[in-house]
């Protein structure tokens, strides 16, 4: 198995439960429209990860984390044409958005974003390439298991919070378009 | 003088046969290829979606149990949900009426000096024309769902509950915005038309001093949303204006969003057969979320207002017959899955916001006019909806309410009363000459008889079927059977009657239904001899109606007389002890489904336990003895060989699973195609109808080109469907003969 960057991903960190749900979450993003790759669980991989993404996009804004380690997101903050205190005119020209999801979901390929505090409700929203950093011991099963763990997302649930499947979409012009007035691509990264 | 071209708005409000006429008219002419392209689509991404949900009917057991259950205590559920969005800091609002609504939310925007807003999908701000009152104050209302948004171009109502311009295909939607946007930017593909409008709404998102939303559920406990769509126009509407009202039907709210979770998966899957659609949000609004100043009009804070809408749910909840309505979670599966609507859309087959068979007591209970039920008419009753609906919402048993409710203001007519007399009616149900015809299908099938076969040749007579069609709305261009000068019961007396040399084998009473003994004499005879082959002892009941007749015109009480007759009939012959085996179909589904509402629980348990299909009946026989069906039917003596072409009756689906009696034809040597559509367009009296007889005829074209399709792949095939007017209905069609299974399986004897 290789990522983008001919690396070896390191699947041989994932438990054969894991693994059989990550297969799922792996097809399922597919056929959503979005893209996924497994990276080492650390600050490099993620800042790795998101600017091999961005490619020469910028500026790329960053979300606080609120469930991983603000740790992750470090080397990835200090980044040139990296903002993580946008204003009005970053939000509506910046072509790249990163947050964390604090949930994935296997059956549906979906992530889990916060949107109640701070800013990722902007910026899962607004930029056209969402990036989406998750830890794949919050890989669920089915959404129906968000709400039936309690331990799952302390402390309790997320007052606001959306399941992204895929980038936006419509079939309202007439064939399937994606990229209407959310992200136009959506990559996950998952910690392993 | 030009023609005057009818617009949707002009027709939506269906008060009288008339419009509906005309609608159905405007659809078929107009929006029918787009619509059926797009229903049909949604239709089979549904059946693949359910079908992989892991425990699809355990959900939608959850599903309806929560919705009784939120129903039945929505007072103290509004309650609860006042102190949970005041708690979080917003304010909440419950309208007793659309004035109400409105009302309200134009003082809000009074107040924020809002100038421009945006609007997610909402059809409860359709319910409430909340648009017109609140550009009346002058305030710019953007619709941001892509849909919405071509309807607001257009000036349309909604089509369909989830796509409202379901009937808008890509080139019209080309042709509409070069005419209302006068631009000369690409417009040719989907990506183009969206990015045009994506472009002209981004600034409106940025711009707008409030967004107004809908709402698919709401959890009274901690006054949470959830909000499901694909576009993200929902997420930005909550988020981008510092100023968000959410406006939802009393019906949406569940306890708590422990409630949510079945209802997510089980929604997209309903709805656009998706696992999940690309965004699903839980808020609870106002947002802890910084206010961006996009409008550049300095610092804001967030503010929230949920109003709760009654306009008539209130009073539905307490409409015995009609409350299952308000369980709809508006996911459109009832629209796809109707054979009807598939080829007319909600602008045919709809009213001003709701469409489809749900919408007739929807557009009633929110309007309080009843004649506005008039599009329940397209309602066949072939019910291939409820086993589609998530919350099993018997849509079919609403619409034969409502209709009785319309029969109930029928003004008195001489043809009626002479019907009436005629028939033998009782003169307390009120009925329409037409409905009274069909209704006493068996008293005119016996008056033809009787006087047949003059009764055939006046039929023949030039103008017979014009009058015909005058007086009863029988169209002209419908093949009539002629009358047959013996039923099967008078035919087949001597057949059944206990013989010193009947075969010792199980005994088993066949239920002689009016359809068949007066409509198809010859088919029931073939019926007892595939069971006497089969080593069956026989009983033919006395021929009786069912109620099915009566009950698809709407007249309940007449149904309900016919069944206990028929009941207290097949009791005391002792008919419910030995297997009670059914030809029709529609029959069949009357007794397994229609008779649960009609009789006791003990009558309908009786009757429910021992009736059964008759060939699904045989495959079973043979299955349990153990025996080999190709000694007994031989399909070498069928000439036209082994490929038959076969359209399961849509009732027969409903009741029972007819991949029984394919499995049993496949077993004889047959290769069976099965045909994939819902329903064959007839529906028992619905394509006589003059005013539906072109409806009929359109929902039968994609069954004839799936024959068409099968004879060409693989060549010839005989024609086989399993009830009455579906074999009219392919015979009308293919001008070919079509068989009964029993007609099939008597010719292998």
């Amino acid at each position: 198995m290789h990522n983008n960057d001919g690396q070896s991903e390191p699947v041989n960190l994932v438990s054969p439960a894991q693994q059989s749900h990550l297969k799922q979450f792996r097809e399922q993003v597919s056929t959503t429209g979005g893209t996924i790759e497994l990276v080492d669980r650390s600050p490099e991989g993620v800042r790795h990860a998101v600017l091999a993404r961005a490619s020469t996009s910028r500026p790329i804004l960053v979300a606080e984390p609120r469930y991983l380690s603000p740790d992750y997101f470090r080397p990835l903050r200090s980044e040139e044409g990296v903002l993580t205190n946008p204003k009005a005119d970053d939000y509506r020209s910046a072509p790249v958005g990163v947050t964390e999801a604090f949930a994935a979901v296997a059956r549906t390929g979906s992530v889990c974003v916060d949107v109640g505090a701070d800013i990722a409700g902007y910026v899962s929203l607004l930029p056209r390439l969402h990036i989406v950093v998750v830890d794949i011991d919050r890989l669920v099963f089915r959404p129906s298991d968000l709400f039936r763990l309690e331990q799952f997302a302390r402390p309790t649930f997320h007052r606001s919070f959306v399941f992204i499947s895929g980038p936006s979409a419509t079939a309202d012009m007439g064939p399937l378009v994606r990229g209407v007035h959310g992200p136009h691509e959506l990559h996950i990264v998952v910690l392993c | 003088m030009a023609k005057h071209v009818i617009s949707p708005r002009e027709v939506a409000a269906k008060e009288s046969r008339a419009i509906l006429r005309c609608a159905i008219r405007f659809a078929l002419d107009t929006e029918s290829a787009a619509v059926r392209h797009n229903t049909r689509s949604f239709n089979l991404n549904r059946y693949r979606a359910t079908a992989a949900l892991p425990d699809y009917d355990a959900l939608k057991d959850e599903a309806r149990r929560i919705k009784e259950h939120a129903l039945a205590n929505h007072q103290t559920l509004v309650q609860r949900l006042s102190e949970s969005v005041t708690r979080n800091g917003g304010h909440f609002f419950f309208a007793r009426d659309a004035q109400e609504a409105r009302q309200y939310i134009q003082e809000i925007c009074k107040r924020h000096r809002v100038r421009s807003l945006v609007k997610g999908k909402s059809m409860t701000s359709e319910e409430i024309h909340l648009n017109g009152a609140l550009e009346h104050d002058g305030i710019r209302v953007v619709e941001t769902d892509l849909a919405e948004f071509i309807l607001q171009a257009a000036d349309e109502q909604p089509s369909h509950i989830i796509a409202p311009a379901i009937h808008y295909s890509r080139e019209r939607i080309t042709a509409l915005f070069r005419r209302k946007f006068q631009t000369d930017l690409p417009l040719d593909t989907g990506e183009d038309l969206t990015r045009f409008a994506r472009e002209l709404l981004r600034q409106d998102f940025l711009a707008a001093d409030a967004g107004i939303t809908g709402a698919n559920l709401v959890s009274a406990n901690c006054g949470s949303l959830l909000l499901v769509e694909s576009e993200a126009n929902i997420r930005l509407t909550c988020i981008a204006p510092p100023l968000h009202i959410a406006l939802a039907g009393l019906e949406k709210i569940v306890p708590s969003r422990r409630e949510f979770a079945p209802f997510i998966e089980l929604l997209a899957a309903s709805a656009t057969g998706q696992p999940l659609t690309s965004y699903t949000s839980v808020i609870q609004p106002p947002l802890a979320v910084p206010v961006v100043d996009f409008r550049g009009a300095g610092p804001a804070t967030r503010e929230f207002h949920l109003v709760i809408l009654d306009n008539g749910r209130e009073a539905l909840a307490h409409d015995a017959q009609l409350k299952e309505a308000l369980y709809c979670i508006r996911c459109s599966a009832c629209l796809n899955s109707c054979a009807n609507f598939q080829v007319l859309g909600g602008h045919g087959f709809g009213g001003a916001t709701y469409s489809g068979g749900i919408g007739a007591t929807w557009e009633v209970a929110t309007t309080g006019q009843l004649k506005l039920a008039r599009f329940s008419d397209l309602c066949t009753g072939c019910t291939r909806c409820v086993s589609q609906c998530p919350v099993r919402i018997d849509v079919p048993g609403l619409n034969v309410e409502l209709r009785s409710r319309l029969n109930m203001s029928i003004p008195f007519s001489l043809p009626a009363r002479a019907m009436q007399v005629l028939v033998g009616a009782s003169p307390s149900e009120p009925a329409s000459a037409q409905q009274l015809f069909f209704a006493h299908y068996d008293r005119v099938a016996r008056l033809g008889m009787f006087f047949a076969p003059l009764s055939n040749y006046l039929l023949k007579v030039p103008g017979a079927r014009w009058l015909l069609e005058k007086s009863f709305g029988i169209d002209q261009r419908r093949h009539l059977a002629p009358f047959p000068r013996k039923t099967w019961v008078d035919t087949s007396a001597d057949d059944v009657a206990e013989k010193p040399d009947a075969p010792p084998g199980p005994e088993v009473v066949v239920l002689a239904d009016v359809f068949t003994n007066y409509g198809a004499p010859e088919r029931g005879r073939d019926a007892l001899r595939c069971l006497r082959a089969a080593g069956l002892r026989v009983c033919l009941t006395k021929s009786m109606p069912d109620g099915r007749a009566a009950l698809s015109q709407g007249m309940i009480e007449t149904a309900r007389t016919q069944a206990e007759t028929l009941s207290k009939y097949l009791a005391a012959e002792n008919a419910t002890e030995r297997p009670l085996l059914v030809v029709e179909p529609s029959v069949l589904a009357m007794i397994l489904r229609e008779y649960r509402k009609l009789l006791s629980a003990e009558a309908f348990a009786k009757l429910q336990n021992s009736t059964i299909d008759l060939v699904q009946f045989l495959a079973r026989h043979f299955a349990e003895q153990g025996s080999d069906p190709c000694f007994v039917f031989d399909i070498h003596k069928f000439g036209p060989g082994p490929r038959v072409f076969y359209h399961a009756h849509c009732q027969l689906r409903a009741v029972s699973d007819p991949s029984i009696t394919v499995d049993f034809l496949r077993r004889l040597g047959f290769e069976v195609t099965c045909s994939q559509v819902e329903c064959c367009g007839m529906a028992g009296s619905f394509g006589y109808k003059k005013d539906f007889y072109d409806v009929s005829e359109a929902v039968s074209e994609e069954l004839v080109e799936q024959w068409k399709a099968a004879e060409s792949a693989l060549g010839p095939h005989t024609l086989l469907a399993s009830g009455v007017s579906c074999i009219e209905q392919l015979q009308g069609a293919t001008e070919r003969a079509v068989l009964h299974p029993v007609e099939l399986l008597a010719k292998l004897l």
